[in-house]
C-alpha cells in the first residue's frame, strides 16, 4: 500500500501516539495491578490470619490440636496461600501445613513477630508472611505464606488482559488510520495527476468527480481549471480558494 | 402458551422460599428416616479408594460379617440391618458430601464406621447442625480426642481407645527400656496432629519433649520417596520414631528409614492398617526381617490369632462362612482381603456393640432413644476381655491398648519389650 508522502508524516505521528498511550498505559497498569493486587492479597491474608487467630483462642485453651490442624487445613486450600503455622507464646509450633517438615529458616525466626516479611524458604521459593497475634500474643501466633511466584503469576495474567486489550485497540487503530489516510490521499493523487497534466499542458479536462468535491481538493482542482483557461468561472456556489484562510 | 410474567416468577420464587423449610425438615425428620418395619439403615463413608482404601474395606468386611450373621438368623428385633456405603477416598470434603446425601437422601438411621480423623472431625459439626433430628456417629475408626470431647462429643459414640491412649503407651514403654529420644513423623493433618499431641503430652509427663518432626502429605503412596522425612529425622539422633500415618506412607517411611541406616524402633498407631503394612513391606523382599525386626504397631483390639477370646473365636467363625466382600459398586481398584485384620476385628466389634444398642431399642426404635439405649449398656460382654460401659462422661467403650510385632511374617502380641528393643 503506497502512502502519500504528505501523510507519511501524520502516520507516524499517530503511530508514535499510540506507542506513547499504549506504553504509559502498559506502565501505569504494571504499576497498579501490581500493587492493587499485591496489597489485595496481603490484606485478605492479614484477614484469614486474624480469623485463625480469633477461632484458635478456644481450640488452644479448651480443645485438643487435632481440632486446630483441621481449622488451618481448611484455609490452606485457598489457592496462594502456601503454608500456615501457629506457635505457642513459649514458641512451640502447635500446628503447621509444612511437608516434609517446617524450615530451618522458619523455625529460626521470631515467632513472636506479627509484621510482613519476605521469605525466601530453600527448596519450596518465595513466599511473603503474615502474622496475627492469638489473644493479644499471650496464647501464640500465626503465621501465614503466600507464595509470591503464584501472587506474581497472577498478577502477569491480569497484566497481559491488559496488554492484550490495548494491542489490539492499537491494531485495529492502525488499519483504521490507515484506511483513513487513504481515503483522504486519493484525491490528493488525482489532484498531483491533473496538476502534472496542467503542467505539461496538455489540457486534459479534469476529473469529474475531482470537481464536485466540496472540499479543499475541489477547490484546487476547479482554480488549476481556471489557471489552465480551461474554465472561466469556478462552479456555481463556490469561490475561489481563499489562502489566507 | 401463556407467557411467563415477571409477576409469576417472582410469585414462584416467594412461594418456593416458603415451602423449601419445610420441604428439608420433612426430609430429615421425616418420619421413616433410615426405619421400616423391616430395616434399620446404617449410613457409613469410608476409604474405599486410594492408598488407604484397605482400611475402609477391612473395617467394612470385619462389621459385615456380623451385620450379615444378625440378618440371617432373626435379625434386630425382626428388622434387616441394612449398611448404606460411600466412598470417601480418606477426603474430608467427599466425607462431608457423604455424610449430607446419608442424613439428607437416605435418611439413615445412625451413622457408623466412618474411617479417619479429617473425615470425621469434619463432619462432627454437621452432626452438631442437626442435633435437633438425634443424628449420632457411631464407632468411628479414629482414635482422635474431637469426637471424645465438648463441644462434638455429645454427638459420637466410640468403642477403640483413643490415640491419646496409645500413644501415651507407647511412649510409656519406650522411656520404660530407657529410649526417651523420641521422633515423631506423621500424616499432615488432623489425624497426625491427634497423634503428634499425644506423643508430646505423654513426654511432657517425663520432662521430655519431641526431639524431632516430619511430615508427608495424606494420601502418598508406597512407592514415593521418603529420604528427605528420614534425613530429617536422623539429624536428630532419635532413640525411636513414632508413625502416625496410614499404612502406605509408614511402609515406604519404614523401608527408606532402613534402607537409609536409622536403625531405632518404629512404632505405628492401630490406624495404620498393619496387614496392609507388612504385605508391602516384605513383598519382594529376600531379608524382609531386616525391615520388620525393629517394627512395632500398638491396636485397639486383641490379636486375631489369640483365640482364648471368644469374641475373637466368633469373629474368626463369622468372617470365614461369609466371607464377605465391599460394595462392588465402590471398587476401583483391586484390592484382595485378608482374611483376618485388626481393622477386620474392630470393624467385626464395632457391628456386634451396635446391634446391642439396636436391640435395646425394643420393637419401637426411634433415633431419640438411641443415646439412652448406648448409656444402659454397662459392663457388657463383647467378647473382647475388656467389659464395655458408658455414661454421660464416658463417650468410649473400651480402653485397652495392646502392643503388637512381627515374628514369622505375622503380627504377634509383644511380651518383651526389654528383650525385643534394647
Amino acid at each position: 500500500m503506497k502512502i502519500q508522502r504528505l501523510f507519511q508524516k501524520t502516520l507516524f505521528g499517530i503511530f508514535l501516539l499510540f506507542g506513547v498511550i499504549g506504553v504509559s498505559t502498559s506502565v501505569l497498569c504494571i504499576y497498579t495491578v501490581d500493587t492493587q493486587l499485591s496489597e489485595e492479597y496481603e490484606t485478605n491474608s492479614k484477614g484469614i490470619a486474624k480469623t485463625i487467630a480469633d477461632a484458635s483462642v478456644d481450640i488452644i485453651l479448651n480443645r485438643e490440636l487435632s481440632a486446630l490442624q483441621s481449622l488451618i487445613d481448611q484455609f490452606v486450600e485457598i489457592q496462594s496461600i502456601s503454608y500456615i503455622y501457629i506457635t505457642s507464646d513459649s514458641g512451640e509450633f502447635l500446628a503447621h501445613t509444612f511437608v516434609p517438615g517446617i524450615p530451618v529458616e522458619i523455625m529460626e525466626s521470631d515467632w513472636r513477630s506479627t509484621a510482613t516479611v519476605q521469605r525466601s524458604l530453600p527448596g519450596m521459593g518465595d513466599y511473603v508472611e503474615v502474622g496475627n497475634p492469638i489473644l493479644a500474643g499471650i496464647a501464640g501466633t500465626v503465621h501465614i505464606g503466600m507464595d509470591t511466584g503464584l501472587i506474581a503469576l497472577k498478577i502477569q495474567r491480569a497484566i497481559g488482559q491488559q496488554i492484550y486489550l490495548i494491542s489490539t485497540i492499537f491494531v485495529f487503530g492502525v488499519i483504521a488510520a490507515i484506511w483513513l489516510v487513504n481515503l483522504a490521499a486519493k484525491p490528493v493523487e488525482r489532484l498531483l495527476a491533473y496538476a502534472v497534466e496542467v503542467a505539461r499542458d496538455e489540457g486534459t479536462a479534469p476529473d469529474a468527480e475531482l470537481l464536485v468535491r466540496d472540499d479543499e481538493a475541489g477547490q484546487v482542482a476547479r482554480l488549476f481549471q481556471y489557471v489552465a483557461g480551461v474554465s472561466d468561472i469556478p462552479k456555481p456556489g463556490h469561490s475561489l480558494p481563499d489562502t489566507h484562510a | 402458551m401463556r407467557k411467563i410474567t415477571r409477576r409469576d416468577a417472582l410469585r414462584a420464587s416467594i412461594g418456593a422460599c416458603l415451602i423449601a423449610p419445610w420441604s428439608l425438615s420433612h426430609l430429615t425428620v421425616g418420619k421413616a428416616a433410615g426405619l421400616t418395619d423391616t430395616k434399620i439403615v446404617l449410613g457409613m463413608s469410608a476409604a474405599f479408594s486410594g492408598p488407604s482404601r484397605g482400611l475402609g474395606i477391612e473395617l467394612y468386611r470385619g462389621a459385615t460379617a456380623y451385620f450379615t450373621h444378625v440378618n440371617r438368623t432373626s435379625g434386630v428385633n425382626g428388622r434387616q440391618i441394612v449398611l448404606k456405603t460411600y466412598d470417601d477416598g480418606y477426603q474430608p470434603n467427599q466425607s462431608v458430601e457423604n455424610t449430607v446425601k446419608l442424613m439428607l437422601q437416605d435418611q439413615v438411621f445412625a451413622l457408623f464406621g466412618y474411617v479417619g480423623t479429617p473425615t470425621v472431625t469434619r463432619v462432627l459439626p454437621m452432626l452438631k447442625k442437626f442435633q435437633d433430628e438425634k443424628m449420632f456417629l457411631f464407632f468411628p475408626f479414629t482414635g482422635a480426642q474431637p469426637q471424645r470431647q465438648p463441644p462434638y462429643g455429645d454427638f459420637a459414640f466410640n468403642l477403640r481407645a483413643s490415640y491419646r491412649q496409645e500413644t501415651g503407651g507407647l511412649v510409656d514403654n519406650f522411656v520404660s527400656i530407657g529410649r526417651r529420644r523420641i521422633a515423631v513423623f506423621y500424616q499432615a493433618d488432623a489425624y497426625g496432629r491427634s497423634g503428634w499431641a499425644g506423643v508430646r503430652r505423654a513426654l511432657g509427663q517425663y520432662g521430655e519433649r519431641i526431639v524431632g518432626e516430619a511430615t508427608y502429605r495424606r494420601g502418598t503412596k508406597f512407592t514415593e520417596s521418603m529420604q528427605r522425612q528420614v534425613d530429617i529425622l536422623k539429624a536428630v539422633k532419635p532413640e525411636a520414631i513414632i508413625c502416625i500415618g496410614a499404612y502406605a506412607a509408614c511402609a515406604a517411611f519404614l523401608r527408606d528409614a532402613v534402607n537409609l541406616g536409622l536403625r531405632v524402633p518404629i512404632a505405628n498407631l492401630s490406624f495404620v492398617g498393619s496387614e496392609n503394612l507388612l504385605k508391602l513391606i516384605i513383598e519382594g523382599q529376600d531379608d524382609s526381617r531386616r525391615y520388620t525386626d525393629l517394627l512395632v504397631n500398638s491396636q485397639v483390639v486383641p490379636s486375631y490369632e489369640d483365640v482364648s477370646n471368644p469374641g475373637v473365636r466368633e469373629y474368626r467363625d463369622l468372617i470365614q462362612r461369609y466371607n464377605p466382600q465391599p460394595p462392588r459398586e465402590l471398587i476401583k481398584e483391586a484390592y484382595t482381603p485378608f482374611s483376618h485384620s485388626f481393622a477386620s476385628l474392630e470393624g467385626f466389634f464395632n457391628a456386634k456393640l451396635m446391634v446391642e444398642i439396636l436391640q435395646r431399642l425394643d420393637n419401637k426404635p426411634e433415633r431419640g432413644k438411641l443415646k439412652s439405649a448406648v448409656l444402659s449398656i454397662k459392663d457388657f460382654d463383647l467378647g473382647v476381655g475388656e467389659p464395655v460401659s458408658f455414661s454421660l462422661n464416658r463417650r468410649q467403650g473400651l480402653n485397652r491398648v495392646y502392643y503388637t510385632v512381627v515374628d514369622e511374617g505375622r503380627f504377634v502380641t509383644l511380651a518383651d519389650w526389654k528383650g525385643r528393643f534394647s
